[in-house]
């Protein structure tokens, strides 16, 4: 008899502690599922390009439109740069000046 | 003041032409003649600076773009010496007022008929003036060319 009263009780505890570890765990899971913070998105990594003999294309960047006026002053610019240069070559002139380079942007 | 057209000439014959013209004070920004005008008068620049442009198609708007920039003591306007007297180029005072000798093509032509030796001196002047601007165009037009085939057979 005392035997089956031991074994009832453990059998109840056993019941018991499954039950409350089962309701534990529901309620952690229902808590914190609406606080879960969004993971940052990976980005999808690049196939790996070891001894590989292309090299990559650069995306095409659309050049900026300058305004019309900051242009124009370029477009000045470029012919004082363009005069001094050939003022140099008709000073001295020689191959080298005539094709000598300048900074102007237009030409770079 | 001395001016690039009457080098050479003593002070009495500078003088004489000067005295043919008259002054002008041409505000920043205003024309002092624009292209295709009568070309009737030449200027000598006494101070500020005078813009040369010619008009150039810039996103679809038109638009005076710098040529060359006249310094006191030179020349502007040459046509009014040579046929068809036109202005080929349009002259503004730049970034402030100047101020010009205004020589008419009349007045010169006579003062050069009546005193042959300082026609031929400012002839000779003008002559330097042309033939600067033609070397120097040339110039700018071959380094343009140059690098347009350099683009073109790149």
């Amino acid at each position: 008899m005392d035997m089956l009263l031991i074994g009832l009780c453990v059998a109840v505890c056993g019941v018991a502690f499954v039950a409350l570890a089962f309701v534990a765990a529901m309620h952690s899971e229902s808590w914190n599922s609406p606080a879960q913070p969004e993971l940052p998105l990976v980005k999808a990594v690049a196939p790996a390009r070891f001894f590989s003999d292309r090299a990559p294309v650069p995306r095409a960047v659309p050049p900026l439109q300058v305004p019309i006026e900051v242009l124009l002053l370029q477009i000045e610019n470029h012919v004082r740069l363009e005069q001094a240069a050939a003022e140099s070559f008709l000073a001295f002139p020689s191959q080298a000046l005539l094709h000598s380079k300048t900074t102007s942007p237009f030409v770079n | 003041m001395t001016h690039e057209l009457l080098n050479g000439l003593s002070s009495v014959e500078a003088e004489q032409v000067l005295k043919l013209g008259t002054k002008l004070i041409v505000p920043c920004g205003v024309s002092l003649f624009r292209l295709g005008d009568p070309a009737d008068r030449l200027f000598l620049t006494e101070r500020g600076r005078i813009k040369l442009t010619l008009p150039m198609r810039v996103r679809g708007r038109e638009e005076d773009v710098f040529v060359e920039e006249r310094s006191p003591g030179q020349t502007v306007g040459w046509s009014a010496l040579i046929p068809p007297y036109r202005f080929t180029l349009a002259a503004t005072a730049a970034l402030f007022e100047a101020e010009v000798i205004a020589l008419p093509r009349e007045a010169l032509l006579q003062y050069f008929a009546a005193n042959p030796a300082a026609g031929y001196k400012i002839a000779l002047n003008l002559a330097v003036v042309i033939g600067h601007r033609l070397q120097l165009f040339q110039t700018m037009w071959l380094r343009e060319m140059q690098r347009t085939v350099e683009v073109r057979s790149a």
